[in-house]
């Protein structure tokens, strides 16, 4: 049977919070809607790349090579004159990248295991040279195992194998980081904005004046929105699944566990930012002051790999970053146990660290 | 029967001193009234009381039917209604009752007698349904001295319970005061307004944090040969 008094702040923080349309919107209908919008707007994958093919009009291999690139969808014909120059073209912008074939004709190349192409690409933004990069290394590397065939000698050096994403699609990679960080906003500033806002109104005074125990108020101030964080966790879940259709293929008590760990962290965080705001708006800020170095060093947009080692020193007590790496693991890789354990080991000190601040901060505020 | 009494009790806030080597006596089963303008240190004192604030100095004695207890074995007896807004705007008036009914634990059929009761002698009982937000300042005073008695405390410290309500509702209110102290609870209510003062059994008057005089109304006037508490104030401030 649930103490009398946690059912008290359940019932009246659920009331509170559920009872308004425009909260109900934002809590179950914003994750959704972020993490969608999110997921687009964050891809990676860049389509319509314009790219212009030097080649003999006679050389048949480069033509069904060509046709592949056209093919994959990423890339989009050029209209140019094969007296061209193919660095005007990149200059002038009527071309992302070009492909030149060897002067005699790739096939001829090929034989004689010479078949090296040149490949001019447009590095202006380096993070789309790079995707372009790796987009006709593909091509390339699967037209010469269909060629050729996969045993070696190979005509060409290209060697590229992609795991896990086999096609690529930055949604499957990137949509795991949305949903922590869209779990992440939602717990941390629903948590400090509604202890803030007792303390705003004089509530907390009533509270804290009843014959409660610190425990008993903290507990019953926080345990709703572990609740609330579980229930964006599971929806964000589905939507992620129904929309991108990211797959689930690890066990779905490993994401129970690692959400409840990280929920406990990030309500913790917002009930100590909550001890330290005295208005709603510095809750606002403080949570947002938090999220976004969050954000940064949790390897949802860049890898932490390849921050600085101060950097990455500190991204090791980012919260979201291990959860972000459960998410991968348990969504695409299907939760390899060693990798859940680790990562899990340290979400759950975490959660402890942050459960402890909270508490003695949270008692600092009380006395 | 409960009562309290201070000895030098001191409070300060920085290099605010909110309160300066006051003691108090609060006598049992009477109806006190802290009296003073805004910064006088009312507020302090209740929230000293209520064991929100620690003192800086000087000490705080609870009395169970004249033996000295602990705060904390008096605490559930004792509820606090502070001056502030105390009730949430979007809960309706029965969703405050049952929030307060499972805060102190009440069992259901305590809970119905007392809930009606309440209900009853605020007339609040037809705007069950209604939000706090949509409620009138004496209504919305009455659910705050509502959801405080709902546990049935023995010792009830009101915040200024009072300000900014109409005429009339203060008046109901003071009945309900009235109706508390004749049950013996030790009601200690702030206010700024010097009429309230004779309304009540025992005075304490409080200036800049400092005690001007306490007793009964009359016999506080006849000693500082004053026809009012605001002679008293403005030959203090003088």
């Amino acid at each position: 049977m649930i103490n009398p008094t946690l059912r008290a702040f359940i019932k009246k923080e659920l009331r509170q919070t559920l009872r308004d349309v425009r909260m109900r919107v934002l809590l179950f209908g914003a994750p959704v809607i972020q993490m969608t919008v999110f997921g687009l707007a964050l891809s990676t994958e860049i389509k319509n790349i314009k790219l212009a093919v030097f080649a003999r009009p006679d050389d048949a291999v480069a033509e069904r090579l060509t046709e592949r690139f056209y093919a994959s969808g990423w890339f989009k014909p050029v209209l140019f004159s094969p007296t061209d120059d193919p660095y005007e073209l990149i200059d002038s912008g009527r071309a992302d990248a070009v492909l030149i074939a060897p002067r005699d004709g790739l096939g001829r190349a090929a034989v004689r295991g010479d078949g090296r192409m040149q490949l001019l690409i447009d590095a202006s933004n380096a993070t789309k040279g790079r995707i372009v990069e790796a987009y006709a290394k593909n091509i390339v590397a699967a037209f010469i195992a269909r060629e050729y065939g996969p045993a070696p000698p190979r005509p060409f050096s290209f060697d590229v194998r992609v795991l896990y994403n086999p096609a690529m699609e930055s949604s499957l990679f990137l949509v795991p980081g949305v949903m922590s960080m869209v779990i992440c906003l939602i717990t941390i500033i629903l948590t400090a904005m509604s202890l803030t806002r007792e303390r705003e109104m004089g509530t907390f005074e009533t509270i804290v004046s009843a014959p409660l125990s610190d425990s008993e108020i903290l507990l019953g101030k926080t345990l709703p929105f572990i609740l609330m964080g579980l229930v964006v966790a599971a929806l964000v879940m589905t939507a992620a699944w129904l929309i991108f259709g990211v797959p689930v293929r690890g066990p779905l008590w490993e994401f129970g566990a690692a959400s409840f760990f990280f929920v406990v962290t990030t309500v913790s965080v917002g009930t100590s930012i909550s001890s330290i705001a005295r208005t709603q708006q510095q809750s606002m800020l403080g949570g947002f002051m938090f999220l976004f170095p969050a954000i940064l060093m949790s390897g949802i947009m860049y890898p932490v790999e390849n921050m600085p080692p101060a950097v990455i020193a500190v991204a090791y007590l980012d919260p979201l970053m291990y959860f972000m790496r459960l998410l991968r693991n348990i969504m695409l890789k299907g939760g390899d146990l060693h990798v859940f354990l680790v990562n899990m080991a340290a979400l759950a000190l975490m959660a402890a660290a942050a459960a402890g601040l909270a508490y003695n901060r949270f008692r600092q505020t009380l006395n | 029967m409960f009562a309290i009494s201070t000895e030098s009790l001191r409070k300060s806030f920085g290099r605010v001193k909110a309160l300066d080597s006051v003691s108090f006596d609060f006598s049992a089963g009477l109806l006190h009234g802290l009296i003073g303008s805004d910064g006088a240190g009312k507020t302090t004192t209740l929230r000293l009381l209520a064991g929100l604030l620690r003192p800086s100095a000087g000490r705080i004695r609870y009395f169970r039917d004249g033996a000295p207890s602990a705060f904390e074995a008096m605490r559930p007896s004792l509820a606090y209604m502070p001056q502030q807004a105390s009730l949430y705007p979007d809960l309706s008036v029965a969703e405050h009752l049952e929030f307060f009914r499972e805060l102190y634990r009440l069992d259901a059929a305590t809970f119905r007698k007392r809930s009606s009761e309440l209900l009853e002698i605020t007339r609040l009982g037809k705007f069950s349904d209604r939000r706090a937000a949509q409620l009138s300042g004496g209504m919305y005073k009455k659910l705050g001295l509502m959801c405080a008695l709902l546990q049935s405390p023995s010792v009830l410290l009101l915040d200024e319970p009072t300000n900014g309500v109409d005429p009339i509702s203060r008046r109901e209110f003071w009945e309900l005061l009235y109706g508390l102290a004749a049950e013996k609870i030790l009601v200690v209510v702030s206010t700024a307004y010097m009429d309230e003062a004779e309304r009540c059994a025992r005075v304490h008057l409080l200036d800049s944090g400092r005690l001007l005089a306490s007793g009964e109304p009359r016999a506080v006037l006849k000693a500082a040969g004053a026809r009012s508490f605001e002679e008293i104030f403005i030959r203090s401030a003088a």
